[in-house]
């Protein structure tokens, strides 16, 4: 080990003082044992690691021994090793896997392994969302897989490009697998996303005001916004596409209206932001490291914020770099190549950022460091061809060459999995108590780096000398035998440096040193519980005054009296619920105490039900998809079945009372609030997509209606609109009357919505029955039905919680204290008639006025 | 497998070997960015380097110190650099774009139109000016722009000569445009640039920039090309017809008289063309018999089915499509 100097404040980072009531706590916490604990289990400890451990073992098959695969193809021109049709399975695979199954929930693993311990709280806002992230995640990626087993792996590529991946050109199930498959985990991407926000926003330990927040909670909380914008359009996007698979409709096909180059839109306006979903992650974990290696605070702390604000908003602006030769106007490529390039600021302002603090330390070469050193030369080396591909002449020149192959493994191996290595290797010991060898990480590393290098150098120059990405074969004497051969070598010694990773682990975990609480000498919160941390994570609430609290900080429970009261009090009371604090998004200060939902096997069968959806789609069996449907509205019900709470609500207030900050053992009213709110957003966002899908097809299409068919009449979609607006007022005054005692007359106002809402229905289906034509004879008629379809899905979901809400309301549940879940209900029947509003005035309108 | 006709020119430089005004854009355009890029990195890897191992003291740091990191790395670094370098980058690129002939400068240079139609995995070539039709081997003069007009009739294939150009994608729902010059004779290879299929690794089209002269001589000898004669060429055009080939590549010599669409390449002076099955084989009565016997075995995923023909019916059909034992 080498010598280390110490912090800049303090020699000895503060560790926890566990109280007496320390085991209470961590037996509390704990989920059951035995598989019925693993099936049932929420902490976010086990979720945490198992979307790691899925992630690294899906790393494994289609990362590494897919490209292994390929490169032996491609060591020696002509080679018949493996056919084509091989060929095309294995490099769909190979990107599809690598994007969708292992960077996604490696991140999303570590963020909700970590974010508890180093905000400073004990749980995810929402353990049963997280577990249910998992197990669709989990089946999503299992039901991909299984096309291996059945010998139909997907083999259109990993962008799927329309017309080529639609009924005609791949019939079969190939493509099936590829969109229901990854369709389910991106449902479980969204989920993990949706709790991470929440977790970022609302659960941290006072003090920790926003300007206080980790860096890598700041990269975490941008990169799930990321995520729920670029995702849901690709749910939707894969939704026409199976549409048009399975049921004839017409929205990628050019002969009957239909526009190949939206699949490219919709595909792209996700993939996109994926690059930086991915590369933000990773330089959260960077930002975190190079203080704890140089001992210095990570210079311009702001300036890194803004920066991956800055890249947040940008990555959705330059989609369109993909589509280059498709022949855009002009204009547009010049503003898609100047976005593009823009992307160099923000990027280089958190490049200099870590080099500006690099310089300012003594670093400390221990593997995670290297690891960094090690993704800043390769980092720097694919953003510069990043922003060469982005000069659109040249572009045209190597797009779709293997110079993009260099260039895209530069960023997202050394950008992003190097990063992940080094987190590996930094936060290991906080989670297993034990050390990794040293040696074992040097040569871990210099394996990668170097053959990293070998592999994906001569790509470059194998690109400009015109090879085509995704062939087979090439023909001798073409001059790029020598380039294949030793990037398959670089693709060999790659194998050989995860093989070392592996090694190091099972070492480690067998009879690695003990790590101690903080072996890094690190500057957050993680660092000052014990390793491995306790279930519970913390017995008393830490109390944040610095950005760096392990090193300006000599106690963690020391601060303003009153808050200093308050944790201790959160360590002993109450013992018999989980007890979690919820705090102001930017001041930090506690704001309410709820109960954390406890161990449930109800996300596991919610998770089952959504994979039984895409399942019975794959099968061509339809009826399933309602067993499915009801699947999850049991589930979804029965998981938020409201317990009699374990608490009185005089209980409530005395400590409420005593502390200023509000108790909720039913449950918290400010992050379901929360949840909702992203709830809607995410149907929104989804909706949104519809529309722009509305949009785009009217563009092409010259005729619209084409031919044939008929205009939508105005007065159905007028009355039914009306009575849809109707019942949101109706609600909204019914809730104000619950919330002062009013349950008799709110009864009736649900009643009243539910009558009127039917009758909106009601109108709405005459109106779609006499339309005259399908969703099969011309896109206009699949987006007309979609968007129809779509409104009332949405609509029977808000009836299904409206009729739940009336059962409760009947049965004495809701009372002018305890109503938080009425609340949430009518925000979400707001959205839907606001979606119904804006939904059937495209469609009436649109074919009227556009 | 080796086009040993094409073979020489096929391993020219690539993207850095231009023959034309809009290859050329490109190549400047890299040497522009090569070198900025590698001053870049030299610069970045240089401070890096020295951050890492330069010698300082145990000194702990003065507070101002962050402002004046802040000011020097991040502002001068992070900001300032890179503002410079895109800008630099970005205005070679809209120069680059201004000086990329279009439709309307190539059209007042008199140009020269050219329809290219992507199929699952070969190229139809239009001359609509001379209406001559023919597959996977086109000609272009030198010294005169061509207009391309570019589009499929399945999925989405791209056209990419690398010593002439950038790729434009063939898409079926529209026409792209693509202008491109040669200036100097040449023979080139295009391959697909959108993966397409099985055989997208075997889509390939010659490229020949000629003189004025021979370009003429290539284009009407196709047009004036006629089916051998003699009995066995008139037993292959009974082969020709009973084998069913007529049903999608049309009548062996010439275009349909209804202008109907055709499945298959056309055929007409198919013997002359430098390869066979859009790149896959040297143009040769062997491997064209070979071809035809079974095409899948060359070109996985292809349409054409495999033909169970005697060795006589075999090479009168070679012998009407032109081929010399």
């Amino acid at each position: 080990m080498n010598e280390r100097r110490d912090p800049p404040h303090g020699s000895q980072t503060p560790t926890v003082h566990e109280p007496a009531t320390f085991g209470q706590l961590d037996r509390l916490w704990a989920d059951p044992k035995g598989l019925w604990g693993q099936l049932t289990g929420v902490q976010n400890d086990k979720i945490g690691a198992r979307l790691l451990l899925t992630g690294f073992f899906f790393l494994i098959l289609g990362g590494s021994l897919d490209s292994i695969a390929m490169r032996l193809q491609l060591a020696i021109p002509e080679n018949e090793l493996i056919s084509a049709q091989v060929y095309s399975e294995l490099f769909t695979n190979h990107g599809s896997v690598t994007m969708f199954l292992v960077i996604l929930p490696i991140f999303e693993g570590f963020a909700i392994l970590l974010l508890p311990l180093m905000l400073g709280t004990r749980e995810m806002p929402f353990p049963r969302l997280g577990a249910f992230a998992y197990w669709t995640f989990l089946f999503g990626g299992l039901m991909y897989y299984s096309s291996t087993l059945f010998q139909l792996v997907p083999d259109a590529g990993w962008f799927a490009y329309t017309p080529l991946s639609g009924p005609e050109f791949s019939p079969g199930l190939r493509l099936d697998f590829w969109v229901l498959g990854l369709g389910v985990a991106e449902v479980g991407a969204i989920a993990a996303a949706i709790e991470i926000i929440i977790g970022i926003c609302k659960m941290r330990a006072p003090g920790m005001t926003v300007n206080r927040l980790p860096l890598y909670a700041w990269a975490m909380l941008i990169t799930s916004f990321m995520i729920l914008f670029a995702f849901t359009p690709l749910i939707m996007g894969t939704l026409l596409l199976e549409l048009d698979r399975g049921f004839g409709t017409r929205f990628f096909d050019p002969e009957h209206g239909g526009s190949s180059l939206l699949w490219q839109h919709l595909f792209w306006i996700f993939g996109h932001p994926e690059v930086y979903i991915q590369f933000l992650p990773a330089t959260g974990i960077v930002s975190s490291i190079i203080p704890a290696f140089t001992r210095r605070r990570m210079v311009g702390y702001s300036w890194i914020v803004v920066a991956m604000v800055g890249i947040g908003f940008l990555a959705f602006s330059l989609w369109a770099h993909h589509m280059f030769a498709t022949g855009l106007p002009p204009l547009v490529l010049s503003f898609f190549a100047a976005a593009s390039m823009a992307i160099a600021i923000p990027a280089g302002i958190q490049v200099f950022a870590w080099m500006a603090t690099i310089w300012s330390g003594k670093p400390v070469w221990d593997t995670p460091f290297l690891f960094v050193v090690g993704f800043l030369v390769l980092f720097v080396i694919g953003g510069i061809t990043g922003v060469m591909t982005a000069a659109v002449p040249f572009d045209l020149q190597i797009h779709d060459t293997y110079f993009v192959v260099a260039h895209l493994h530069y960023v997202l191996i050394g950008g992003v999995a190097f990063p992940i290595f080094a987190g590996v290797h930094y936060w290991w010991p906080k989670f297993t108590g034990k050390r990794i060898d040293e040696r074992l990480g040097r040569w871990n590393f210099w394996l990668l780096f170097v053959g990293v290098n070998v592999a994906f150098w001569p790509m470059h120059r194998v690109g400009i000398e015109g090879m085509p990405r995704r062939v087979y074969t090439y023909e001798a004497g073409l001059g790029w035998e020598l380039e294949n051969l030793i990037s398959t070598v670089g693709v060999f010694i790659c194998f050989a440096g995860i093989g070392v990773f592996v090694w190091a682990l099972v070492q480690s975990w067998r009879k690695g040193r003990p790590a101690g609480h903080n072996p890094w000498g690190a500057d957050s919160l993680e660092w000052a519980t014990a390793s491995p941390p306790a279930e519970h994570g913390w017995s008393v609430v830490p109390i944040v005054h610095s950005r760096h609290p392990l090193w300006d900080q000599d106690e963690l429970d020391r601060g303003d009296p009153n808050l200093e009261r308050f944790v201790r009090g959160l360590a002993e009371w109450p013992l018999k619920w989980r007890a979690a604090v919820v705090v102001g998004t930017a001041d930090a200060r506690p704001q309410e105490v709820f109960r954390v939902a406890d161990p449930s096997f109800w996300p596991l069968i919610a998770g089952g039900g959504v994979a039984l959806i895409f399942l019975s789609e794959l099968v061509k069996l339809r009826w399933g998809a309602g067993l499915g449907a009801l699947i999850i509205a049991v589930s979804v019900i029965a998981w938020n079945w409201p317990t009699e709470p374990p608490m009185s609500p005089e209980e409530e207030a005395e400590f409420e009372a005593e502390h200023d900050v509000a108790v909720n053992a039913g449950g918290s009213v400010i992050i379901s609030r929360w949840g909702t709110g992203l709830g809607i957003l995410f149907v929104s966002i989804a909706f949104s997509t519809l529309l722009l899908a509305y949009f785009y097809l009217r563009l092409e299409n010259p005729a619209w209606p084409p031919e044939g068919a008929t205009v939508p009449a105005l007065g159905p979609m007028v009355a039914a609109t009306a009575l849809m607006v109707a019942t949101g007022i109706a609600l909204t005054v019914g809730q104000r009357r619950l919330a002062d005692g009013g349950e008799r007359s709110f009864v009736g106002t649900l009643v009243a919505t539910i009558v009127l809402a039917v009758a909106a229905a009601g109108v709405q289906l005459w109106e779609i029955s006499r339309a005259g034509f399908g969703w099969k004879e011309h896109a206009y008629g699949s987006i007309f039905f979609t968007i129809n379809g779509f409104l009332v899905t949405t609509l029977g979901a808000a009836l299904l919680m409206i009729v739940m809400t009336l059962y409760w309301t009947l049965q004495g549940t809701f009372s002018a204290r305890r109503h938080a879940p009425v609340t949430n209900v009518v925000r979400f029947w707001l959205a839907m008639v606001t979606m119904w509003a804006v939904g059937s005035a495209t469609i009436t309108l649109g074919a009227r006025l556009l | 497998m080796a086009l040993d006709e094409v073979g020489s020119a096929a391993a020219e430089g690539g993207v850095l070997d231009p023959h034309g005004p809009v290859a050329r854009v490109a190549e400047d355009l890299w040497w522009l960015m090569f070198w900025l890029g590698l001053a870049v990195f030299v610069l970045f890897a240089v401070l890096l380097a020295l951050g890492l191992w330069r010698r300082r003291g145990d000194d702990v740091p003065r507070d101002d110190e962050e402002a004046r990191l802040t000011r020097w790395w991040l502002v001068g670094g992070g900001v300032v650099l890179p503002i410079v370098g895109i800008s630099v980058v970005f205005a070679a690129t809209l120069a680059g774009m201004r000086d990329t002939p279009t439709e309307a400068s190539a059209a007042a240079d008199g140009a020269l139109e050219i329809e290219l139609v992507g199929h699952q995995f070969w190229y139809e070539v239009r001359y609509p000016e001379a209406g001559v039709v023919t597959a996977n081997e086109l000609h272009m003069p030198v010294g005169r722009p061509v207009v391309f007009r570019l589009t499929s009739r399945d999925v989405i294939h791209s056209f990419w000569v690398p010593a002439l150009g950038g790729k434009m994608d063939l898409i079926p729902e529209r026409e792209n445009v693509l202008v491109l010059q040669a200036d100097v004779p040449g023979r080139h290879v295009a391959r697909c640039g959108e993966f397409c299929g099985l055989s997208h690794a075997h889509m390939e089209l010659v490229v020949v920039a000629e003189s004025d002269a021979d370009f003429e001589t290539w284009l009407s000898g196709i047009g004036e090309t006629g089916a051998p004669t003699g009995d066995e060429a008139a037993r292959g055009e009974e082969v020709f017809a009973s084998a069913d080939c007529i049903r999608c590549h049309g009548p062996a010599y010439g275009v349909p008289d209804d202008g109907q669409e055709l499945a298959g390449p056309d055929l007409t002076a198919m013997a002359r063309r430098a390869s066979l099955g859009a790149g896959v084989l040297e143009n040769t009565w062997d491997n064209a018999a070979a071809f035809i016997r079974d095409p899948a075995e060359f070109k996985p995923g292809v349409d054409m089915p495999a033909n169970d023909l005697s060795d006589e019916d075999l090479a009168a059909l070679l012998v009407y499509l032109g081929y010399d034992r």
